[in-house]
């Protein structure tokens, strides 16, 4: 419980309606897009970077820890309130502060959601490509804390690829500003790539200085169609070896298919054992060359393949991509999302591996991968509510990230490590490189305040 | 608990996606995890689970959904979060009868004919002069009182119980509901003209009752069964005669056609007769696109633009989109123009424009502002109480937009 001087100065420092602490609320800050959950003392939520710094000095004041919020979607427990403290929501810092479209930069609060960011965009015929699935929903704190992946990522890049600085809150309550409006502007340490992708435990995003780019002038989204999810990782791997690089590679097996289908209707063969979505940008003159030669791998092993006609159709089948994680609890109600990523020309690999677990352990597991970037997300379904087929996930899921570690993968590629991939680290990294990390954690944050028990124990 | 545990597997289907943060206007506007179904939901599972005891909080939550079934349509794993609000809605009424504001205001007065009258004479006539003393306060939390219209006389007793004319091919049962017979009359009417032009013999039975709607939407399915099961037995017993029950207002219609299969799921006996009437209910877009209506009736002098807004359960409910956009653009010199997010709630949603004022006024004010944007002279819908709450949402901007029902705009373009 929060005492009453903490809660007081929380409402004096946020106003009364920005600070949550009845059982209700705490509730419902209390979950993110895994299965775990917890209970804050509070919620509070500032709207300006001022209003944060007066919340991590009362904090420190009296030494409770903080867990920085976007719209909590994460998949690793990032957000989950786990040791004594309180949820720091970025849900009322929306401002766009700035679109520059002269110099490709626009200046936003954390709390933008990455949809309403891309809808000003195009307005002005630009966008920013990091785009993950959950992108109406998940804002760009969000985005910054996981370094978020998404379809366009095979070409464009990660979330990290397009931010040029950050405004940060430290533990200590000082402000920093790292890199800014300048394409190159480092000349020290690169603390923004630090920040980027640590979850929320080294400092509070304030403000982000993301690089945009124009919309491109033509793009073709075409569809593969497979008997076996293994040709379709194989078509993933010719293109690659083709020195070709799509915008897009998605690949999604039968059972996302038949779910995604039962939502959006874009007409996905149902028997398929696999379709591919691949679309290619550029000028307009570029794209007959390359989809000739994208038809000409496929049609070695696909079953089918086509180039989507109108707008409407590509909307249809980006839909049923997007709604992939969305739509598996039409099967079983509990799902893990695994987020195992190999070097692109073990792809084929691990797509067997993951069939293979599936087998031993005898589990349903459906398949949606970033192929391009040799990123997959298998989702293991099950029943929360039986503790022993929970037993058997654990064991399974386990096995896919040894497998992916094999492949000389890893465990996480986008979705981040929170509390659910914690204990897989130490496989991945030496004592020494684990060591380094604890070392940069401590001196950002000495006292483990910020998101404690996230990534690793201190 | 009951109720709860019968949702209980699509409650446990909510995997905490967040699928339904943009589709959800309460949440938009609010930032608020309580105010998302997400949220919603996860409360409503807490109680199911036992692990949270009902409270203001909780209630909260419920009431403030607009029911708008948004979140729904964005689901990927086919969550109705609005079906399940309802349900909690149901299992707050099981456990402690109905919240004071529902119980005392609207979901009593609808019950009964007579006190409804009073109800809606109250609101429009006396709130109004009551009102006119006291200076500057002409909304009541974003509702416009000061113009909200009140019928001289229930459109009930200004109307014979049969209309017939000179050539019938059709025979319409009419539905009207409470807005237009208490408030909206003229709409009734243009709803009366419409029909007997396109040559339907029109029956309005006098002894029809409220639709139940209110009631059902917090939780009393025992007054909703009540009036549902004599709406039911007025139109297939004592005029068997009509072809089809036909209804202005998109809520009622939706309740009727839709809602009234869910209440009496639990007594099978009487189902047969629900389903016989369900298939029986039309709404008037869709009743007047379907028998055709004949274009060269149809007069205009003046160009006009005009907008669509689809009401929740026209939209979401009834799904009917097409036609009353093909019957605007029918009448001659009519340009229609599409509004952004035509098919997004206004914020009125029942009662929580007058509960949740907060919220529901700024989703009329976002609905204002789009309606603004398309330059429109008229802003056409199907649903009265929408037409009120756009209304006053328009006059409180100061903008000049009318707000009117399709039938009106399809009533004035006949000559008499
Ligand atoms: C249906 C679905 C699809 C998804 N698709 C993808 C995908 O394609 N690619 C992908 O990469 N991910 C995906 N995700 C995972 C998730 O949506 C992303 O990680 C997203 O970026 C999280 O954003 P959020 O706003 O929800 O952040 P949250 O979950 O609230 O937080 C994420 C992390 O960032 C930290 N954080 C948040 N705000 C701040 C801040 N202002 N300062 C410091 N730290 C902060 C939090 O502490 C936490 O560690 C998906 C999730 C779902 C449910
Ligand atoms: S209701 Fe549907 S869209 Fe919303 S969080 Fe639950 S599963 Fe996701
Ligand atoms: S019905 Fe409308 S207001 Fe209620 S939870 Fe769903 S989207 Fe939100």
């Amino acid at each position: 419980m929060l005492s009453q001087t903490v809660v007081n100065r929380l409402k004096e420092i946020v106003g009364e309606k920005n600070v949550v602490t009845d059982k209700v609320g705490l509730l419902t800050y209390g979950y993110d897009g895994t299965l775990l959950s917890g209970e804050a003392l509070g919620v509070v939520s500032p709207h300006t970077t001022e209003e944060v710094v007066e919340i991590v000095k009362l904090m420190n004041e009296h030494n409770i820890k903080l867990v920085p919020r976007g719209a909590g979607t994460n998949e690793s427990g990032g957000t989950i309130p786990t040791q004594d403290s309180v949820v720091i929501s970025f849900t009322k810092m929306t401002k766009i502060h700035e679109i520059d479209t002269e110099n490709f930069v626009a200046v936003v609060e954390p709390g933008v959601i990455n949809f309403d960011l891309q809808v000003e965009l195009e307005k002005r015929n630009c966008y920013f490509p990091p785009d993950p699935s959950s992108y109406k929903a998940s804002t760009i704190g969000g985005n910054v804390g996981e370094c978020s992946g998404g379809p366009k990522c095979f070409k464009y890049g990660v979330t990290r690829d397009y931010i040029l600085g950050l405004e940060v809150v430290l533990p200590n309550g000082k402000v920093i500003q790292t890199g800014g409006r300048n394409f190159q502007s480092e000349p020290a340490y690169d603390l923004t790539r630090i920040i980027v992708g640590a979850e929320g435990t080294l400092g509070l995003v304030t403000k982000v200085f993301v690089r945009i780019i124009p919309l491109p002038r033509a793009k073709k989204t075409m569809l593969a169609i497979y008997d076996k999810v293994e040709d379709a990782s194989q078509t993933v791997a010719d293109i690659v070896a083709a020195g070709i690089i799509p915008t897009t590679l998605e690949l999604m097996d039968n059972l996302l298919i038949n779910t995604t289908e039962d939502f959006s209707h874009a007409g996905l063969p149902r028997d398929a054992g696999a379709v591919l979505i691949i679309e290619v940008d550029g000028y307009p003159e570029d794209m007959d060359p390359q989809v000739k030669t994208i038809s000409e791998i496929c049609n070695k092993i696909a079953k089918e393949f086509k180039i989507a006609q109108s707008a409407a159709e590509v909307d249809q089948i980006w839909t049923s991509r997007r709604c992939a994680f969305g739509s598996v609890a039409r099967v079983r109600p509990s799902y893990g999302v695994n987020d195992i990523t190999v070097p692109r020309s073990n792809f084929p690999k691990a797509i067997q591996g993951v069939l293979k677990v599936a087998k031993e352990y005898g589990v349903t597991i459906g398949v949606v991968a970033h192929a391009g970037d040799g990123n997959l997300h298998p989702l293991v379904l099950f029943d929360q509510r039986n503790k022993e087929e929970v037993e058997t996930v654990h064991a399974a899921e386990k096995a896919l990230c040894m497998m992916a570690l094999d492949l000389d993968g890893t465990v996480s590629g986008e979705h981040g490590i929170g509390l659910v991939k914690k204990k897989y680290l130490d496989s991945e990294f030496t004592p020494a490189a684990m060591g380094a990390f604890r070392k940069i954690k401590r001196s950002f944050d000495p006292s483990n305040r910020f998101n404690p028990g996230k990534v690793f124990e201190l | 608990m009951g109720v709860l545990t019968e949702v209980y597997e699509m409650l446990n289907t909510c995997n905490k996606c967040g699928g339904c943060h943009t589709a959800c206007k309460t949440y938009k506007l609010t930032g608020q995890e309580t105010m998302v179904a997400r949220g919603r939901i996860q409360l409503i599972k807490a109680v199911a689970d036992g692990k949270l005891e009902p409270n203001q909080e909780y209630e909260d939550a419920i009431m403030s959904c607009l029911l708008c079934g948004e979140c729904a349509v964005a689901c990927a794993n086919g969550v109705r979060g609005n079906e399940l609000v309802m349900a909690a809605r149901r299992d707050l009424k099981l456990r402690k009868g109905i919240k004071p504001f529902a119980k005392s205001f609207a979901l009593k007065t609808l019950a009964s004919p007579k006190r409804l009258g009073m109800g809606f004479s109250l609101f429009g006539g006396m709130g109004k002069s009551v009102l006119n003393k006291i200076d500057g306060m002409d909304y009541f939390r974003g509702i416009d009182i000061r113009n909200f219209p009140t019928a001289k006389k229930p459109f009930l007793e200004q109307v014979p119980e049969r209309i017939t004319v000179q050539h019938p091919k059709h025979k319409v049962g009419f539905y009207v509901g409470c807005f237009l017979n208490y408030s909206l009359d003229q709409t009734a009417h243009s709803v009366v003209k419409v029909l007997t032009k396109n040559d339907c013999d029109v029956i309005i039975p006098k002894d029809q009752v409220c639709c139940g709607l209110p009631q059902y939407a917090y939780g009393d399915f025992e007054t909703a069964k009540k009036n549902a099961r004599k709406t039911i037995d007025t139109f297939l017993d004592k005029y068997k005669d009509a072809e089809v029950v036909l209804s202005a207002c998109a809520s009622c219609a939706s309740m009727l056609k839709h809602d009234y299969l869910k209440l009496f799921a639990d007594e099978p006996s009487y189902l047969p007769k629900v389903e016989l009437f369900c298939e029986k209910v039309v709404e008037f877009s869709e009743y007047m696109a379907k028998i055709g209506v004949d274009q060269s009736q149809l007069h205009n002098s003046s160009p006009v633009r005009v907008t669509y807004h689809d009401p929740c359960h026209m939209i979401r409910g009834l799904k009917v989109t097409k036609q009353p956009r093909q019957l605007l653009q029918m009448i001659p010199r009519v340009e229609y123009k599409e509004m952004f997010e035509a098919g997004r709630c206004c914020g009125a949603a029942g009662l929580i424009q007058a509960f949740y004022h907060e919220v529901s006024t700024n989703i009329t004010d976002q609905k204002v502002e789009n309606i603004k944007d398309t330059n429109a002279d008229l802003v056409a819908t199907s649903c009265p109480a929408c037409m009120l709450r756009l209304q006053g949402g328009i006059n409180k901007a100061g903008q000049k937009q009318k707000v009117m029902h399709v039938a009106d705009l399809m009533a004035n373009a006949y000559k008499d």
